[in-house]
């Protein structure tokens, strides 16, 4: 009952939201939306203990794929925002059976090359990708009314609406699938991939299975942010973007499901909102980058472990061996590669 | 113990009361202006790159604005209808994101209400069409090849990039004509093609020859030493920097330098050049060729440059922001000139009113003389406002304006070599996007 009326708060406070916020904020917000996608499906991921550096691109490959079948081929924008995501999953699918020959940094430093080719790759080819100044006027999703309420997606609202409501039925598929047998043997291939492969478990199946289910949800990431600005180049995937997923990865901690989620709240609002109104514009990198570093000092266990701490006096002792947290303890310091 | 002790001082209350401290000391000048703006003030957006590593073409101009408005504003402000109004400028930094710059934009008109944007362009500006579409907000773009049919309220009044190039080699031309040959290197970017494509036209007109194609060097590049290895292998008597950003211009000079080149060298900007001489020698400089003059140049002083008091402005810039002049500087500044004289002859600050004065009669007041709105051949829109534009030279360590050149008159006669070459780096208005 106290779980569903939280739902339900939850809910009403995200519909209303946007409209306490100004016009500025509720861009903000659509753009957090949509990013909180992203750093989710990242989280989904490192659950078999890998770090890609190829996750951004892999959202861009959503978003040109949709952007261009959209003006290729005439699709329907939410048709093609699917299509994008598939073609994302696709891609991560071809892209695993090199890089799954690797394993920890070398996976890593693997996935960067890989992300590297692709954005070469869009910025070579003008045609169909645009070459370096991308692809512009991406058509916008088609504006229409439910009677109480006129989607114009122009305007942020309608677009946050929309995205929000993708995003929730993302994160509830990647809450089910954590919680689901698969994603029970993600968390073995991670911390016990020895014993998961005696037990007859097929690790690297698994860990491609974790890596192409996120590139589809960070492809329908890239599809959403596509059809809101218009327009997409390879400088919007490149590896600072990809740093920017990690330290929200890190700062707001992969331990649990919500915690890459707080980081990315947190952040985008202070560096997107906080710091420009405090008008310290020009400033803004350098206080993001000491607040990473007092994060990491500080928080090793990230902003989650907070939440962690404040909720513990409310939680149940768990009547069985399993962790209190919604997954096994996965600090930074020992998860990062 | 020590993090605990830093987030129990993290409360809210001690957040407003540092925050109410610095407001009130003027350290958070965002805040503290509009604490004490005045009612008659006309906002100007500013929405370029602040930070990043394309903000060497973003803040200087509004630190260039800043002094601007200054300026202006100590001298009775603008005057619109018979009544005075400061002028006020808001900076959002678009990071040189197009995400961003759509936030920016948002910011900027419905929140701030400001009358005029001015931007850098390039990458940013697809982001921010469609807010303009939708607003009719006036914006500015350095970098015409935004132009197209569709952005009726973009305009380029400052710089027609990168079409003045072909002024510095028409001049080396005329004035180096033992130099025949040449090679060019460029970041493969919105930047770079169409200067590539505007060089290899100017060349051409000038009679002077590709030893081989543009080498083309991903943005990403570092290492630059076998970029110029593989530029001079063939000895030639020209190196063209095209529109390098400032970033690519002084390692290459470098490399150059190191790697015993002895010829000419001309670029589009040459930002920082002091820095460059630091790093290789005076006698190595000498004689490079780019667009960009410092504004305490005599020439400056000239009959027809319609820019107030350059030598003024260069001197308290360099006073404010010591090592900081560079080719965007005075450019974003030179804009609010022509926007203030549209708003005066308007009698209004509303953005179809001031484009309209602005470009009533299809000439305008640019800063280097009188030029005229054009462009419908290149961006499908008149929209552009061209006409002479300086060539420098470094003689001695400095920068000198050698020659005033007209880029119309130039394109009366090499118009089609120019189109000619856009067209093979689909960089006409009707081949982009």
């Amino acid at each position: 009952m106290l779980k569903a009326l939280f739902w339900i708060a939850l809910a009403a406070a995200l519909i209303a939201l946007p409209h306490a916020l100004s016009f500025s904020q509720q861009e903000i917000l659509v753009f957090l939306t949509i990013n909180v996608l992203l750093v989710a499906s990242y989280r989904l991921l490192t659950l078999t203990g890998e770090w890609s550096l190829a996750h951004v691109v892999i959202m861009g490959v959503g978003a040109y794929a949709s952007a261009f079948y959209t003006k290729e081929f005439g699709v329907f924008v939410p048709v093609s925002m699917l299509l994008g995501a598939v073609t994302a999953a696709l891609v991560a699918m071809v892209l695993s059976y090199p890089l799954f020959r690797m394993k920890g940094f070398y996976f890593l430093i693997g996935s960067f090359a890989a992300g590297e080719i692709i954005r070469l790759l869009w910025k070579r080819f003008r045609d169909p990708f645009g070459g370096p100044k991308g692809l512009k006027g991406i058509e916008p999703m088609p504006d229409f009314s439910i009677g109480i309420y006129d989607f114009d997606f122009f305007e942020p609202v309608s677009y946050y609406y929309f995205a929000a409501t993708v995003v929730a039925v993302c994160l509830w598929l990647m809450w089910r699938i954590e919680r689901s047998p698969v994603g029970l043997t993600f968390h073995a291939v991670h911390w016990q991939d020895k014993l998961a492969q005696a037990a007859g478990v097929n690790v690297q199946a698994y860990r491609t299975l974790a890596f192409v289910i996120a590139s589809g949800f960070a492809g329908l990431a890239g599809a959403l942010m596509a059809h809101y600005i218009g327009t997409i180049n390879p400088n919007s995937f490149d590896v600072e973007v990809m740093v920017f997923v990690l330290t929200w990865a890190i700062v707001g901690g992969t331990a649990t499901f919500y915690g890459p989620i707080l980081g990315c709240v947190v952040l985008t609002i202070l560096n997107e909102i906080v710091l420009r109104e405090m008008g310290f514009e020009q400033m803004r990198p350098l206080i993001y980058g000491a607040i990473l570093i007092l994060s990491i000092l500080f928080l090793p266990n990230g902003l989650e472990s907070l939440v962690e701490r404040a909720l513990k006096p409310f939680r149940r002792t768990p009547a069985s061996g399993t962790p209190a947290g919604d997954a096994p303890p996965a600090s930074p310091a020992s998860d990062t590669p | 113990m020590s993090h605990k002790r830093i987030l129990s001082a993290l409360t809210r209350r001690g957040f407003l009361a540092a925050a109410s401290t610095l407001i009130g000391s003027g350290l958070l000048p965002g805040i503290a202006t509009r604490v004490h703006a005045a009612d008659k003030v006309i906002r100007i957006g500013f929405l370029a790159p602040l930070t990043g590593p394309v903000a060497a073409w973003g803040k200087p101009g509004l630190d260039g604005c800043q002094i601007w408005a200054e300026g202006i504003n100590a001298a009775g402000g603008i005057t619109i209808d018979g009544e005075s109004h400061t002028v006020e400028f808001v900076g959002y930094d678009n990071e040189y994101d197009p995400a961003k710059a759509r936030t920016g934009a948002t910011k900027l008109i419905r929140e701030d209400e400001v009358k005029f944007i001015m931007m850098l362009g390039g990458d940013t500006w697809p982001g921010v069409q469609p807010v303009a579409d939708r607003t009719g907000m006036l914006f500015s773009t350095l970098l015409p090849s935004d132009l197209s049919p569709e952005t009726t309220t973009l305009i380029a009044p400052a710089e027609v990039h990168p079409i003045y190039n072909v002024t510095g080699v028409e001049w080396l031309a005329e004035n180096k004509p033992d130099l025949k040959t040449a090679v060019m290197c460029a970041q493969d970017d919105a930047l770079g093609l169409p200067s590539v494509a505007t060089y290899l036209a100017a060349f051409e007109a000038a009679g002077i020859e590709m030893q081989s194609e543009p080498l083309l060097f991903d943005p990403a590049t570092t290492d630059f030493a076998p970029v110029v290895t593989k530029l001079i292998s063939g000895n030639p008597d020209i190196v063209c920097l095209d529109t390098c950003y400032s970033d690519y211009v002084h390692p290459i000079c470098e490399q150059l330098f190191q790697q015993g080149y002895k010829g000419q060298i001309i670029s589009c900007t040459a930002d920082f050049y002091d820095q460059i001489i630091e790093k290789t020698s005076k006698e190595f400089m000498e004689g490079m060729i780019f667009q960009f003059p410092d504004f305490d140049d005599p020439a400056l002083n000239a009959e027809g440059i319609n820019f107030k008091d350059p030598n003024k402005f260069f001197e308290v810039y360099n006073e404010r922001h010591p090592g900081e002049w560079g080719a965007v500087s005075w450019e974003y500044a030179s804009i609010m000139d022509l926007w203030k004289a549209g708003a005066e002859k308007a009698g209004s600050v509303e953005p179809d009113a001031v484009l309209a004065a602005m470009k009533d009669g299809g000439t305008g007041l640019h800063a280097f003389g009188e030029a005229k709105w054009w462009g419908k051949d290149l961006f499908g829109i008149d929209n552009a406002l061209v006409g002479n534009w300086p060539v420098v030279v470094i003689e001695d360590g400095k920068a000198v304006i050698k020659a005033m050149k007209s880029i119309p008159d130039w394109y009366d006669k090499h118009g089609e070599l120019l189109k000619k070459h856009m067209t093979a780096y689909n960089q006409m208005w009707n081949q982009r996007g």
